[in-house]
């Protein structure tokens, strides 16, 4: 049990008394995400402003044998950011600061819940943008994105999630209250401009581990000359065999270059007709329009046809800029999802048709995703009312992402108890054991996100 | 509970947090001064949901959190986007409910409501001292446009209001006053949750302005403007107000476009706050600055939160009054943003927003004069002498 007063006085002694709060209207707020998690309540939620404040906290919480949970945005979609038991909740809704933009390193430094909005609102004062966007919108924190290795629609093509080598460095503080930079910042006295650098890549380590082995207060970020170049189309398809072919031929032929890659939508009203949103951009008019000739050859190639651009604007002008009309009234679920060969979307596609639609009669889940070099981002989706469908959203999710996951698709977010993680914990593999004695090591009581992506019997 | 009656927009909220925008303290003002997430719309949905399922009580702990509230519209401008859900509407629902529970609520706020009642403004002015404003002026009893100047602009901005109506009558506006019987539109009863006697006051109110032949109700305040033409036949079960309810940026901007007055330019630059219960409101986003537009000589130039991103005066939802300090930092804020346009004037038409503007620009130690539109005007079509546009003028009021 949680002596709620008397830690309550003990955080009070490390941030000031107006950014702790332990009452129960405070807590409420904090205790869902985007995801259908049953409902978990923090016993406190304090708001560092500095990496020395949080420094003090996880001693508290050591001392306190108090676990530690961290919230950015609250937008998870995997029951990874609450608290599992009854802890502290890490508000870092004031460290939103953007330290630095370097025009001539090309890179920006921000803190972790500076979102991606606003980071590229002040780029592009400049010239400059950072160009992969989130699906969580314009108040995904960069924080909270990159410590669950997330990325978007836009871009991704060439490249990829933000686990990819656009996270140049990161400052993390560990569970034990030590400093870690990585990649170049690890040296004293150079700066924050290449990932790989001086042994092994520590941010990988940090990446999509959601949290566990330390607290995000700093990222450096690769960033770009803005495009003012592009082009939108959208297409149907006949069938998936197509759209895998035109998938290769978008890797091989055109995907290295800022290309959308390809976005594909199938309605559960319509489940053979496959959409397809493409957004190229550049900064030459002459290969835009070379990229464009060759997507729409191939297209026609395959049977496509070419349709009216008006949608894919609407898409990605919503993607990035307001997300009209995309969180309607209702809770959005992700569910049968993961990462997946090109070729194995058909794989995903019989689940969602078979199992979903036809066997489970449950109507109301699209079907979709993205190409990104060289695999699928790929997913069921759905919006759903609380209380009344939760239950049998929860059911047959569950079920969905048991016959998903054990075919060849890797889930890309595990989150706490109503998330994936006995997924994870029932394979027992090298990787699993290794990430267990990493975090044994860094966190030997178990204190930062306790519950989250390994449940706590699997560390004792 | 009246939140009853809001279940399904409660549970349609799905959580994306557009509501708190891309910075978490950049659209509201609420989270702006008292920085939980609890102070957001997507946490007062949670809130109102806990409430509904009997895991949490109203309490006194959170009058803050829900009083606390400036009403801008912001989130729910944002939610416009998402699930539409009406914050507003259920912050009063949550702010009837704390009163019908007997919850203590802030006492300000409790007793601006008890002074209304008590003596027919906010002020508990005497009818004398109240209308004051209007000494010298000449009003036309039955001519059925009711000049309507509320509260805040009979109290406070008594040389404002009478400029505005020396405005209006040049510009040929036969006026009716209610003088002696003027009374607050009731607008502290439905920010304050205190709903008991609200119904027989506008039932009451409506027949006093039918008994007088009102059939034009022209107000400069948006509260007021809102009440008549929102809450009135809301309260009272009508489709719509049985009477026109005009604000002042419409009469102003039909004084312009029908050129019934001649203008000289006022070379000066001017930015305007959209205040928000005109704008996110109602959408009335044009005409004030097509009427700073059509004075000749005149600088126009937008703050960087402007329309429906404006940010809030710090004035609304009665904080005002509940929240003084909470008040004074959003305008703190607010007059950061004007002093970014580097703007000569900060124009607005809503006394509320003056109010507290003014109060901000004295806060900066800034030597800039916070007017309505209506006073520049004023300036322009010579009703007045140029002297209020000067940083050292200091009206008698």
């Amino acid at each position: 049990m949680v002596d709620i007063k008397r830690v309550t006085a003990l955080l009070q002694e490390v941030v000031s008394p107006s950014r702790v709060t332990d009452r129960d209207f405070d807590m409420i707020p904090y205790s869902r995400d985007l995801s259908p998690a049953n409902q978990k309540m923090p016993t406190h939620v304090v708001m560092p402003e500095t990496r020395e404040e949080i420094q003090g906290i996880l001693k508290i919480a050591n001392e306190q044998n108090i676990p530690v949970y961290i919230r950015g945005g609250g937008t998870s979609h995997w029951d990874a950011y609450l608290a599992q038991e009854p802890g502290i909740m890490l508000d870092l809704g004031r460290m939103n600061k953007i330290l630095d933009i370097n025009e001539r390193d090309l890179v920006a430094t921000v803190q972790p819940n500076c979102t991606w909005a606003k980071l590229d609102h002040e780029l592009r004062k400049k010239g400059l943008t950072y160009l992969c966007s989130e699906a969580g919108g314009p108040a995904m924190t960069v924080g909270g994105s990159v410590m669950k290795a997330g990325g978007g629609p836009h871009s991704t093509a060439k490249f990829g999630f933000h686990g990819n080598q656009d996270i140049v460095t990161l400052e993390m503080v560990l569970p034990n209250g030590d400093i870690v930079e990585t990649g170049s910042a690890a040296w004293p006295s150079a700066g924050k401009f290449k990932r790989q650098c001086l042994g092994p890549d520590l941010a990988g380590l940090f990446i999509g581990a959601e949290g566990i082995l330390g607290v995000c207060t700093e990222l450096t970020v690769r960033i770009r000359p803005a495009t003012d170049i592009s082009e939108r189309l959208t297409a149907t398809l006949p069938t998936l065999d197509d759209v895998i072919e035109f998938g290769h031929f978008i890797n091989k032929h055109v995907g290295d270059e800022y290309m959308q890659g390809i976005y594909l939508w199938v309605d559960p009203s319509a489940p053979e007709v496959f959409f397809l949103m493409m957004d190229i951009f550049g900064y030459e008019k002459e290969i835009v329009d070379h990229r464009k000739k060759r997507i729409v050859e191939k297209l026609k190639e395959l049977g496509g046809e070419i349709g009216d651009r008006a949608p894919a604007d609407d898409y990605f002008g919503r993607i990035l800029t307001g997300l009209t009309d995309l969180f309607t009234a209702g809770v959005w679920h992700f569910f049968g999802s993961g990462s997946l060969r090109i070729d194995d979307i058909g794989f995903l596609y019989k689940v969602w048709r078979e199992e979903v639609i036809e066997k489970r009669g449950y109507t109301k889940a699209g079907f979709g995703g993205q190409i990104l070099p060289r695999d699928w981002l790929a997913f069921m989706v759905t919006n759903y009312r609380e209380p009344e469908e939760w239950q049998e959203l929860v059911k047959m999710a569950d079920e969905i992402d048991e016959i998903t996951l054990r075919g060849p698709v890797v889930p890309y977010g595990i989150g706490g108890r109503d998330g994936l993680r006995r997924f994870v914990a029932e394979r027992d593999t090298g990787y699993y054991r290794l990430l267990k004695t990493i975090k044994k090591t860094l966190d030997p009581k178990n204190i930062l996100q306790r519950g989250i992506f390994i449940p706590e019997e699997e560390l004792q | 509970m009246k939140i009853e009656e809001y279940h399904d927009m409660i549970y349609a909220c799905g959580r994306c947090e557009i509501c708190r925008g891309f910075d978490y303290n950049d659209r509201c003002p609420e989270i702006f001064t008292q920085h939980w997430e609890s102070s957001t719309a997507r946490g007062r949905m949670a809130i109102a949901r806990a409430i509904l399922e009997g895991k949490i009580e109203y309490s006194e702990d959170l009058v803050e959190r829900i009083f606390g509230c400036f009403m801008c519209g912001r989130c729910r401008e944002e939610c416009k986007k998402a699930a539409q859900i009406d914050v507003i509407a259920i912050t009063k629902a949550m702010r009837q409910d704390f009163v019908d529970q007997g919850i203590k609520i802030p006492e300000d706020g409790a007793r601006m409501a008890d002074t209304v009642s008590n003596s027919g403004n906010i002020f508990a002015d005497p009818p004398k001292i109240h209308n004051k404003w209007a000494e010298g002026l000449e009003f036309k009893e039955g001519s059925g446009t009711l000049f309507f100047p509320g509260c805040l602009a009979s109290h406070r901005f008594k040389e404002k209001t009478n400029i505005l109506v020396r405005l209006l009558q040049a510009a040929g506006y036969n006026l009716d006053f209610l003088g002696d019987e003027q009374e607050c539109c009731g607008t502290p009863y439905w920010i304050t949750g205190t709903m008991d006697n609200a119904k027989d006051y506008a039932k009451a109110y409506l027949q006093k302005l039918q008994n007088r032949g009102v059939k034009v109700i022209i107000t400069p305040c948006p509260s007021c403007f809102r009440a008549f033409d929102e809450e009135y036949p809301h309260l009272l079960g009508l489709e719509q107000f049985p009477i026109k309810v005009r604000h002042t940026s419409e009469i102003l901007l039909e004084i312009v476009e029908k050129k019934k007055l001649k203008l000289k330019p006022v070379e000066k630059k001017v930015t305007y706050h959209d205040p928000c219960e005109i704008g996110r409101y109602r959408d009335i986003y044009d005409p004030p600055r097509k009427v700073l537009e059509a004075i000749p000589g005149l600088e126009f130039v937008e703050m960087s939160r402007n329309r429906e991103n404006a940010f809030c005066c710090g004035g609304g939802g009665g904080c005002k009054i509940m929240y003084p300090d909470n008040s004074q930092k959003v305008a703190d804020e607010r007059i950061g943003d004007f002093k970014q346009t580097n703007a000569e004037l900060l124009s607005t038409i809503c006394p509320a927003c003056e109010l507290n503007l003014t109060h901000g620009m004295y806060e900066a130690d800034l030597d800039v004069r916070v007017l309505d539109i209506a006073e520049i005007l004023a300036v322009s079509a010579g009703v007045v002498d140029s002297e209020i546009l000067d940083p050292d003028y200091f009206p008698e009021d």
